[in-house]
């Protein structure tokens, strides 16, 4: 089956143009495999993914580029339940999960 | 949904942004094209779940902005595109992928099939998706 979503990028370019990611602490809230993360993963200073699903975190870490190890990072959480300290981000991004 | 904004929240920094992007279910068109042309078959049902969603994610968010959490800045509608080479790939996906959430209804269906069965050879099948992108700033 051939299939492509958002051949485009409208997504990327919508994204972009409502927020500056360069330099930023972004939290990216249910990432699944890291579609979205790919599309803007190389800007912001740190990145930390967060899906309740298990096995889409470890594709996403699987399918991580090595430039980006350092920065990127993907963890099995939920937004009801964020393990991480008051005021650590500067940008959080719901990535069709609400 | 109300308790996981105020928990994103808690991890922004002052004046830190809280993006929302997620699909709106709005009656999402199909469509056949080719190089030639472009043909609207129909468009998808919106089902109770989809709709359900849209309804608890629009009643957090406007908690969010209510209790004075959140200030709305800027917020645009766009489309995006699922293209599949044919008409009876696009129908499994929407069973197997958007049960519950958008249906196609049987005359829709049969449009798309036969548009797509005596379209060009380069013929394929799309699905406008509606986006809603909003900025939220924290307050």
């Amino acid at each position: 089956m051939s299939f492509q979503k958002d051949p485009q990028q409208n997504e990327t370019k919508h994204l972009h143009q409502l927020a500056n990611f360069s330099d930023r602490r972004i939290l990216e809230i249910g990432c699944g495999e890291g579609r979205l993360t790919w599309r803007y993963a190389t800007k912001p200073a740190m990145t930390i993914a967060i899906d309740p699903d298990q096995d889409a975190v470890r594709v996403a870490t699987i399918e991580r580029p090595s430039d980006l190890e350092d920065r990127v990072h993907f963890s099995n959480a939920i937004a009801e339940r964020l393990p991480f300290p008051k005021e650590t981000f500067d940008i959080a991004l719901l990535s069709w999960s609400f | 949904m109300v308790h996981a904004l105020d928990e994103i929240r808690r991890v922004l920094v002052t004046d830190g942004i809280l993006v929302d992007l997620r699909p709106v279910g709005n009656q999402w068109r199909v469509e056949v094209f080719c190089a030639r042309e472009t043909r609207q078959t129909g468009t998808l049902t919106d089902l109770p779940t989809g709709l359900e969603d849209d309804k608890a994610a629009n009643h957090a968010m406007a908690e969010g902005e209510r209790t004075g959490w959140f200030l709305r800045e800027k917020e645009g509608l766009f489309p995006i595109y699922y293209i599949w080479d044919s008409a009876s790939e696009m129908e499994e996906w929407i069973a197997a992928e958007w049960e519950g959430y958008v249906g196609l209804g049987e005359e829709v269906r049969r449009a798309t099939r036969s548009a797509w069965a005596l379209g060009d050879a380069d013929s394929r099948v799309r699905v406008e998706v509606q986006v809603l992108i909003t900025r939220w700033k924290k307050l």
